[in-house]
């Protein structure tokens, strides 16, 4: 189980993210919704050592994580809202590079990994194209992936879907139930109001830097009236 | 006939020796200046401030004075240093230190080109500062730079020619030996100048089927 406790972020003595504490169980996505520049990405940055924590502490199954080294542990993978994938290396190359520098696979064990992620996910024909060259959804996919073999426990997705059409929306929501289902712990920031409906999670609706409402998707959708500051984000008057 | 292409055709074999220490000085220098100027270019994108500010003023002081006193420079100082060494090694680390700079610079530009979002990445995923400049940074911003490396190589090669105020028996040297010995400077400077453009030209060429290349590699 992830356990957030009291984070609290300051950018220029603005605070960013206001003591937000939670807790994630293995399998479960947490849905981190809200306007822009409510603090929903920062709290994933945070996660993936990209910003620093002014307080508050971060644990996996009870034991504090330093985040200082974080990424040297892969316990946490990152979806980037712009993908941020390598444009120079082909699709297949984006993938093995990480396994064969960082983790020491050999050439035979990250091809293999790289073949069965691209054929899980829909790229095996497209494994020697260049990364830049692919579509939108592709590249989502394709970041996913290359997160995805580093074997996480946890993985953040930022804006996943802020890219896509409805359809390849609906792919990724499949993907991220999916990567749940697996056994992993699922972290998500998204204004996308249509992966309330689309995924089976918890929502937490921030704003000024807060969590200021929770709800299960499933409660929300039978009863939408309970969760006032949601609905008025859903209906576009927050 | 103005150009006495017998005469040229004597004196071809000093003419040749001295293109063969002129290649020595271009390719020593730009091996100098690759390697310095790609850490210049590193440590100008580093966090550190100290660091930043002393190659900044190595690149101000370097680009800001005559490559000729830097050359001489050389000559003078490195025996007071206690490295007595020929005339020739000076000149191509002169030179090299000299084209470090501009390489740096131009290096620099090609790293600015990377997205932050690709150097984030390459973090979460693990990759150390090293290997995210090794595997991510530094195949792009090289792919990016290679038309302006090019052209840093030929001036390399033309600037090789001031390696002669210290005697070194390169190329345009070599030529005014051969005018001292028949006094027909427009048939040798012409010879001069021959061999000149065909090295760059066939620089220009390497560097144009490699940028082909590597851009094929990119988009296919």
């Amino acid at each position: 189980m992830l356990t957030i406790k009291n984070v609290t972020k300051f950018f220029n003595n603005k605070k960013i993210l206001n003591n937000v504490s939670l807790h994630v169980k293995k399998g479960e996505i947490a849905l981190f919704l809200g306007s822009s520049g409510v603090g929903k990405s920062t709290l994933l940055r945070i996660m993936n050592n990209l910003e620093t924590i002014d307080s508050g502490t971060l644990a996996l199954n009870d034991k504090e994580l330093n985040l200082e080294v974080i990424n040297k542990t892969h316990l946490i993978g990152m979806v980037f809202q712009h993908f941020n994938l390598f444009e120079h290396l082909t699709v297949e190359k984006n993938i093995t590079l990480p396994l064969e520098k960082i983790l020491k696979y050999t050439h035979e064990q990250s091809h293999k990994v790289a073949e069965n992620l691209l054929t899980l996910y829909g790229l095996f024909d497209k494994k020697n194209t260049y990364a830049r060259r692919l579509s939108g959804g592709q590249k989502q996919r394709l970041a996913i992936a290359r997160a995805i073999a580093m074997k996480p426990e946890i993985i953040c997705l930022d804006e996943p879907t802020s890219a896509l059409d409805p359809i390849l929306t609906s792919h990724v929501a499949n993907t991220i139930q999916q990567l749940a289902a697996d056994g992993l712990i699922v972290l998500v920031a998204s204004h996308d109001i249509s992966l309330i409906k689309k995924l089976n999670c918890t929502i937490y609706f921030m704003s000024n830097g807060s969590i200021v409402e929770t709800a299960s998707s499933q409660e929300f959708n039978n009863n939408e009236a309970q969760f006032p500051l949601i609905k008025k984000f859903v209906d576009g008057q927050a | 006939m103005i150009i006495d292409f017998s005469l040229i055709a004597d004196y071809l074999p000093i003419l040749l020796q001295g293109l063969l220490v002129t290649l020595q000085i271009a390719a020593g220098g730009c091996c100098i200046g690759l390697i310095l100027g790609t850490l210049l270019a590193l440590a100008q994108t580093s966090d550190s401030r100290v660091l930043r500010c002393l190659v900044m003023s190595y690149v101000i002081v370097i680009r800001g004075t005559p490559m000729l006193i830097q050359i001489l420079c050389a000559f003078y100082i490195l025996p007071q240093l206690g490295l007595h060494i020929d005339t020739l090694p000076i000149a191509i680390i002169a030179i090299g230190l000299n084209s470090a700079a501009y390489i740096s610079q131009i290096i620099k530009s090609g790293i600015s080109s990377v997205s932050t979002g690709q150097i984030e990445a390459a973090q979460t995923l693990g990759f150390s500062s090293f290997e995210t400049a090794r595997y991510i940074i530094l195949p792009q911003a090289l792919q990016t730079v290679l038309p302006a490396l090019g052209n840093e190589f030929i001036t390399l090669v033309k600037d090789s020619a001031l390696a002669s105020v210290i005697g070194v028996n390169e190329l345009s040297k070599q030529g005014r030996f051969v005018v001292s010995k028949t006094y027909d400077s427009i048939s040798v400077f012409f010879a001069l100048a021959i061999l000149y453009l065909l090295v760059t030209s066939t620089i220009s060429l390497l560097v144009a089927q490699l940028e082909k290349r590597m851009s094929r590699n990119a988009y296919d």
